[in-house]
C-alpha cells in the first residue's frame, strides 16, 4: 500500500511522517527547504505501508521546481491513498490544494493538523460538515503532541479496505462548461497520450501550466494551442481577470465558500507570540536583538567547538604518538598512515566539533521561526546589494560551512538570485576559516584584529554582491515569504534534520579531505613540496611571506583549517611569532580567508550552478585575495 | 485604486489587480492573496523594508518591489 503525505509548507506533514516513520525525514519552518521527498516503510496497526513525505506545496501547478516535482511524481507513481495534511488554522488557504487533489481520483483523507493552534486563534471547524461537502474522511490531529495520529491511520485502513468515493466539487456553471469543452477536446485527440484524469489535465491546460502543456504539445500541437487560446479567451470574457489567474481564482472562491460553510470564527486569544513579534521585528529593537542573538549564537558555537576540538585533538595526538611507537617514523607506511589519520582527525576533531553545534543551533532558530524574521529584517539591507531578504539565509549558513550554505540557495526563486547568493555564501568565512582567523590573528594580534577581518569580509562581500547584481541586471520577483508563527521545536525533528545535514558533510566533504590529506602526505614524502614552494615563491614573495608557507596555501584549498595545521608543520614550530611577524600573520590570514573556496565547496558550487561559474568564482576569489593581501601587507609597513 | 505601498498600517484592503508576471500572481494567490482577496496591512514603514501582511491569521512578508505591483482598494 502506497500512501502520499501532501500538504502546504509548515503544515506539519513531516512531523506526522516522523512520528510514524522514526527517522530519515526533515521538517522545516521555511517554505521550500524540504526539497527532497522521503520514503519509509511503516508498520501500523498490523499493516505495512509505504509512506512518502512530499515537499510542502501550495498547489499542483508547476510554479516552481518543487511543485512541478510533486505533481509529476504524484501522477506517475501509483498511490493508493493521499493524506492531505492541513494546518487547521489556515483552512481557507489550504483547501484549494485539497480541491486539486480530489481531481486526481485517488482516495483522500484530510488531517486537520495543529488543531490546538486553530483553537487558540478562535477558529472552530465542523469536521463532519467538511467531510460531507468534500466526500472525504477527516481527522483532527496535533502531530507535535502525537495526538490523533493513531486514529488517522485507522481511517487509512478503513478507506483502503472499503474504498471511499470523494465528490468532485464543480465550478460555477459557465466556467464548468469551458472545462468540459477542454476535457472533451483532449479526450478526442489525446486519449492514448494521457494516463492522468482528463479533467485534471484540462484544468491545468486552461491554467497555462507549462509542464502539462509540454506533455501534449508535441502531437497535434497547433490544434491544442488554438483550442487553449480560444477557451482562455472565453474565461477572460466570463470573469474579466488575467487568463492565467481565472482558474486559480475560481478554485480559491470555491475554497472560501467551503471555508465559510464549515468554520465558525471566535475571538482569538492574544498571547505572548504577538508581543514577541512586536519586539523581535521592531524597526530598531529588532536589529539590536538580531545582533545580540547572532553574537550569542557564534560565541556559543565557538565555545563548544573549541572545547570539543581541544579534547579530540589531544586524543588524536595520542594516537599519532602510538603510531610512531609501532612504525618507523619517516618510513613510507608511517607517512601514509599518518596522512589517513590526519584526514580523519581533520573531519572529526576540527570540523565536526563546530559543525554539529552550529547546525543544531541553526535548526533551532529555523524551527522556532526566527530565521524567516531575520529575512524580514534584512530585506532592506539586502536590497542595497541587489538581493532580497530571503538571500540572508544562505549567507548566515555560510558562517558554519559553505557547503550547506550553497545548497540552501535552492530556496531562492530566480537563477540570478541563486548565483549571487551562492557567490556570497562561498565568500563568508566558514567555521574552518574562522579557526585560522581565531587561531592566528586573534591569538597573536588580539581579538580586535580578528573582529576587523570579519568586518572587512562583510564589506567585501557586500561590494561583490553589488557588483554582481549590476552585472546581472535582471528584475527579480522580490520577496514573498510566509512568516510562520513561533512554534516550540520538536527535538526529534531537530535531531533528524541535523543528522541529515551532517550526513551531507560526511558523504560529500570528508572523503575529499581524507584523499587530499593522503595526496599531500605523499608529496611531502617524495619531497615534492619543495617544488611547490619554489613554484609559488613569486606569489609568496609578492605578499612578503616566507617561501615555506607555499604548500600550506595548497593544503588550504583542500581544507581551510589545514592551512593553520600545516603552517606549524611547515615552519617547524608552534611558536609562530618567532618565525613570522605580526604583519605576515595578518597578510597570510587575509589571503586564506578570501582565496579559493575549499574543494568541497567547489564541488557543490559546480553541482548547484555549473562548472563555468565555479571556475570564475575560483579565478576572481584568487584575484581578490592577492590584491587584498598585497594591500594589507603594504599597509602593514606603516602600522607595525 | 492605490498600490499597496501607499496604504498605511492597520488598514484592510481588497486586492484589485496584480501586475507583473504570472509567477508572482500565482505565488500571491497561493498564499491567499489573489485578486479579490481582503488583506490587512500589519506593518508598512516607508523606506524601511518589506510590508507585513495578515490574511486569515497568517503573516506574509512582501518586498516593496512586489507591493508596488499590487493595486488595492480601501474598504
Amino acid at each position: 500500500m502506497k500512501i502520499a503525505l501532501i500538504g502546504q509548507p509548515n503544515s506539519g506533514k513531516s512531523t506526522i511522517f516522523n512520528s510514524v516513520a522514526g527517522y530519515k525525514s526533515i521538517t522545516s519552518n521555511l517554505p521550500g527547504t524540504t526539497v527532497n521527498y522521503t520514503e519509509s516503510r511503516v508498520r501500523l496497526n498490523g499493516d505495512i505501508y509505504d509512506l512518502v513525505d512530499f515537499p510542502g506545496t501550495y498547489s499542483l501547478s508547476s510554479t516552481n521546481e518543487a511543485e512541478a516535482e510533486v505533481s509529476k511524481y504524484l501522477l506517475t507513481a501509483k498511490f493508493d491513498l493521499i493524506i492531505n495534511v492541513i494546518d487547521a488554522s489556515q483552512l481557507g488557504r489550504s483547501l484549494p490544494l485539497t480541491l486539486e487533489l480530489l481531481e486526481l481520483k485517488i482516495p483522500v483523507i484530510l488531517a486537520l493538523n495543529m488543531a490546538d493552534e486553530a483553537t487558540r486563534k478562535g477558529i472552530s471547524i465542523d469536521p463532519e460538515k467538511l467531510a460531507r461537502i468534500l466526500g472525504v474522511r477527516v481527522q483532527s490531529t496535533v502531530a507535535s503532541k502525537n495526538l490523533g495520529i493513531r486514529d488517522l491511520f485507522i481511517l487509512v485502513k478503513q478507506v483502503i479496505e472499503n474504498g471511499f468515493e470523494s465528490h468532485l466539487i464543480h465550478c460555477q456553471r459557465d466556467v464548468e462548461e469551458v472545462i468540459l469543452e477542454m476535457e472533451g477536446f483532449i479526450r478526442d485527440k489525446f486519449s492514448e497520450a494521457i494516463s492522468h484524469p482528463s479533467r485534471f489535465i484540462a484544468i491545468k491546460l486552461l491554467e497555462d501550466d507549462d509542464y502539462y502543456r509540454s506533455l501534449l504539445i508535441h502531437q497535434n500541437g497547433t490544434a491544442l494551442s488554438e483550442k487553449i487560446e480560444e477557451l482562455q479567451k472565453k474565461l477572460v470574457e466570463l470573469r474579466g481577470k488575467p487568463q492565467d489567474s481565472v482558474m486559480f481564482l475560481e478554485r480559491y472562491a470555491m475554497a472560501m465558500d467551503i471555508y465559510q460553510q464549515t468554520v465558525r470564527l471566535g475571538v482569538p486569544r492574544h498571547d505572548w507570540r504577538e508581543k514577541l513579534d512586536d519586539l523581535l521585528m521592531h524597526r530598531l529593537g529588532g536589529y539590536f536583538i538580531l545582533v545580540l542573538a547572532l553574537l550569542a549564537f557564534f560565541y556559543g558555537v565557538f565555545h563548544i567547538g573549541a572545547l570539543l576540538e581541544g579534547f579530540l585533538l589531544t586524543g588524536f595526538a595520542g594516537l599519532e604518538g602510538l603510531l610512531s611507537s609501532y612504525i618507523q617514523p619517516g618510513s613510507f607506511t608511517f607517512q601514509l598512515l599518518k596522512s589517513i589519520l590526519w584526514g580523519i582527525s581533520g573531519g572529526l576533531a576540527i570540523v565536526l566539533p563546530y559543525l554539529v553545534p552550529f547546525l543544531i543551533g541553526l535548526n533551532l532558530l529555523e524551527d522556532i521561526g526566527y530565521l524567516s524574521r531575520v529575512a524580514f529584517l534584512m530585506d532592506a539591507l539586502m536590497h542595497k546589494i541587489g538581493l532580497h531578504g530571503t538571500a540572508i539565509i544562505p549567507a548566515v549558513l555560510g558562517y558554519g560551512c559553505n557547503v550547506p550554505a550553497v545548497m540552501a540557495t535552492r530556496i531562492l526563486p530566480s537563477r540570478r538570485d541563486k548565483i549571487i547568493a551562492a557567490v556570497i555564501a562561498s565568500m563568508v568565512p566558514c567555521s574552518a576559516r574562522s579557526i585560522v582567523i581565531l587561531g592566528l590573528v586573534a591569538f597573536y594580534l588580539g581579538p580586535l584584529w580578528a573582529f576587523a577581518i570579519y568586518l572587512l569580509n562583510i564589506v567585501i562581500v557586500s561590494v561583490s554582491g553589488k557588483v554582481l547584481s549590476l552585472l546581472l541586471p535582471e528584475v527579480t520577483p522580490g520577496m514573498i515569504l510566509e512568516i510562520p508563527p513561533y512554534r516550540w521545536p520538536a527535538l526529534r525533528v531537530i535531531g533528524h534534520k541535523t543528522w541529515f545535514r551532517i550526513k551531507e558533510f560526511v558523504v560529500v566533504a570528508w572523503p575529499i579531505l581524507i584523499a587530499g590529506s593522503i595526496l599531500l602526505g605523499l608529496l611531502e614524502y617524495f619531497e615534492l613540496d619543495r617544488w611547490i614552494n619554489t613554484g609559488l615563491s613569486p606569489l609568496t614573495g609578492l605578499l612578503g611571506l616566507p617561501a615555506v608557507v607555499g604548500t600550506t596555501l595548497i593544503f588550504g584549498v583542500l581544507r581551510k583549517e589545514l592551512a593553520l595545521v600545516m603552517l606549524t608543520q611547515a615552519l617547524g614550530t608552534t611558536e609562530i611569532l618567532t618565525v613570522l611577524t605580526q604583519q605576515q600573520i595578518l597578510t597570510f590570514t587575509i589571503f586564506i580567508t578570501f582565496y579559493i573556496p575549499c574543494v568541497a565547496t567547489m564541488a557543490v558550487l559546480s553541482r548547484e550552478l555549473n562548472r563555468h561559474i565555479m571556475l570564475s568564482i575560483i579565478f576572481f576569489s584568487l584575484l581578490l585575495a592577492c590584491s587584498l593581501a598585497f594591500v594589507v601587507n603594504q599597509l602593514g609597513y606603516l602600522v607595525f | 485604486m492605490k498600490s499597496l505601498l501607499e496604504i498605511p498600517a492597520h488598514t484592510t484592503v481588497k486586492i484589485i489587480s496584480v501586475s507583473g508576471g504570472k509567477g508572482s500572481r500565482r505565488i500571491l494567490a497561493q498564499l491567499g492573496m489573489g485578486i479579490g482577496s481582503m488583506i490587512k496591512i500589519k506593518r508598512n514603514a516607508p523606506f524601511a523594508g518589506p510590508l507585513l501582511i495578515e490574511n486569515h491569521g497568517a503573516s506574509v512578508a512582501i518586498g516593496r518591489g512586489v507591493a508596488a505591483k499590487i493595486m488595492v482598494e480601501e474598504i
